[in-house]
């Protein structure tokens, strides 16, 4: 589905290298994560797929579907059918949640009133929220859970082929990200989307079927989770803290 | 009342509350076309030469729920209006009004209001005021308001001008506020083109003990438009509160946006907070919005008109 070669990227201040040579291929239905280290590049290498982002300089190749997407536009891409969900989730004054919701729906689908109801009421129905938040407004009023559920469903709503999930695993806790990586498991299953998930967290082991393993800029390993997490810990000297994740559950 | 102004009400997004209305005045140039109250509220008008001059007076105790629905306005390319409003609230009063200036057709229109309003204590009044000036950028406008708020009593108002174009506008509002009186204060502004030029100074005076306040101003230069926007609060009072949160957006080559905060503490129990932010949209919500299949531009009108609601 989607296939990154040699990805080179110079940053706009001070020309830095801040990805070499990347490379890895994205298999339709994966649930596929971007191990690495804070500062890795792992979010640079997203936003770089997703067309964000200014840099001085990018050279390689994106190929998603067969089609070289490296000069589309973001939005141009996001009607391909690639997505992404951000860290830290953006807080808008003024904009409800349905607003939100709707900016993801083009055409028909947004002027028919029906049709636009039933997907914004499906897509809550999936990340499990009330109805009744459509009503409320993306700002600090919202809880961090909630604002991460809104995120997922604003995705949901567009039908993606792909979703870039940028840490969406981080700052929660214990059963709050078991609930999350379930959820993932049930967007695969029931919508067929393909994941990318970017996080520093072993636990990502217990959906995910690849990784690709990103150091300083470089792909160091990609192939199955788990061969591809023994090299990260054995590279940071924790083995036996390692692997703990998958353990009683079934990932499909 | 004349379909023009039927149909800024509509733009301005009030017809709801217009339809609902409980009360109505109508003032088109210097000319009181309409008046309709209810009890518990009088209400005199004069006109003097070009001036219109008006006093109501809403009963000690007197409450009502639905909205009075004021509206000034000019139904001519070139004309002029000039209005005295003068609004009291007896004590325990408790009314919500919308104002309405409508310039829908201005080339040449000029509005000054010069008005006064007294809010007595333990009142409270709900002010809302919508603006549309018509799309040729053929506007002054020039109103000038003092209010007064007693022990305990409540000034809400929101000041909206983001249908249409600004052309040349200038505002001023002072609010006074006794012991435990309160005012919130917001004001919505898009200038959209060159010809629009805004200038707006909300100031709060917290005179009394646990006074509160907070204004709360947003806005958008976009192609060209400039808007300058003063947040001003002098606390005196002990004890009291005070805040203002200013943000402007800057859309486009030519378009300038400045925020000045004017903060003044004169008791050492009262504070007073300001946060301004001046320039381009969020990046963040930006992006966001683009992931999410909308072009740069598209997300930018968004998140503007999110912000001006």
């Amino acid at each position: 589905m989607l296939k990154v070669i040699n990805l080179t990227v110079f940053s706009k201040i001070g020309k830095k290298k801040l990805l070499d040579k990347v490379s890895f291929e994205l298999k339709k239905g994966e649930i596929h994560c971007l191990l690495g280290k804070n500062g890795s590049g792992k979010t640079t290498l997203a936003r770089v797929i997703m067309g964000l982002g200014d840099w001085a300089k990018v050279e390689g190749k994106i190929n998603f579907l067969g089609k070289e997407i490296g000069r589309k536009k973001t939005f141009e891409r996001a009607q391909l059918g690639i997505s992404m969900a951000f860290q830290e989730p953006a807080r808008f004054e003024g904009l409800s949640v349905e607003d939100f919701l709707l900016a993801g729906l083009r055409g028909k689908q947004k002027k028919n009133k029906y049709t636009r109801d039933k997907i914004l009421k499906e897509a809550l129905n999936f990340v499990d929220l009330e109805e009744s938040i459509l009503t409320r407004k993306i700002d600090q009023s919202l809880s961090g859970g909630e604002r991460k559920r809104i995120e997922l469903a604003s995705l949901i709503v567009m039908k993606p082929k792909l979703m870039i999930l940028d840490e969406p695993d981080a700052s929660l806790d214990i059963i709050v990200y078991n609930e999350f990586y379930d959820l993932l498991l049930k967007i695969r299953r029931e919508l067929g989307v393909t994941i990318l998930l970017i996080t520093h967290r072993e636990e990502a082991g217990l959906v995910a079927d690849v990784a690709t393993l990103i150091e300083k800029g470089k792909t160091i390993a990609s192939g199955r989770f788990r061969a591809v997490m023994r090299n990260y810990c054995q590279r940071e000297g924790r083995q036996e803290r390692c692997l703990l994740g998958r353990k009683g559950r079934t990932n499909n | 009342m004349k379909n023009i102004f039927l149909s800024s009400i509509k733009i301005c997004g009030i017809a709801k509350e217009f339809e609902t209305k409980k009360g109505l005045l109508l003032v088109e140039g210097n000319t009181i076309v309409e008046k309709a109250v209810p009890k518990g509220i009088a209400m005199k008008g004069a006109q003097r030469g070009k001036l219109v001059e008006l006093k109501m007076t809403v009963g000690k105790g007197v409450k009502i729920k639905e909205p009075l629905f004021f509206c000034f306005g000019l139904s001519q390319a070139k004309a002029e209006q000039f209005v005295e409003p003068k609004i009291i609230l007896e004590e325990g009063a408790e009314i919500n009004l919308i104002s309405h200036c409508s310039f829908p057709v201005a080339k040449a229109n000029r509005h000054e209001m010069n008005g006064l309003f007294e809010i007595k204590k333990g009142a409270k009044l709900n002010y809302l005021e919508y603006h549309y000036h018509g799309e040729h950028s053929g506007t002054s406008v020039f109103p000038l308001l003092k209010v007064q708020v007693a022990e305990g009593g409540v000034f809400q108002s929101e000041f909206n001008l983001v249908k249409g174009t600004v052309g040349n506008t200038e505002i001023s509002l002072e609010v006074e506020l006794a012991d435990g009186a309160s005012s919130e204060i917001q004001t919505k502004v898009l200038g959209k083109s060159a010809k629009d030029i805004v200038s707006i100074t909300d100031k709060v005076f917290l005179l009394g003990k646990d006074s509160r306040s907070l204004i709360k101003m947003r806005s958008a230069a976009k192609n060209g438009g400039k808007v300058f926007m003063q947040g001003e609060t002098h606390a005196k009072g002990a004890g009291a509160l005070g805040h203002i949160d200013c943000q402007e957006v800057v859309i486009g080559q030519g378009s300038t946006a400045k925020a000045v905060p004017i903060v003044m503490v004169e008791n050492e129990t009262a504070r007073v907070t300001h946060e301004a932010s001046v320039g381009k949209i969020n990046q963040k919500e930006l992006e966001t919005l683009m992931t999410r299949g909308l072009s740069e531009e598209e997300a930018t009108e968004l998140i503007v008109q999110a912000m001006m609601r």
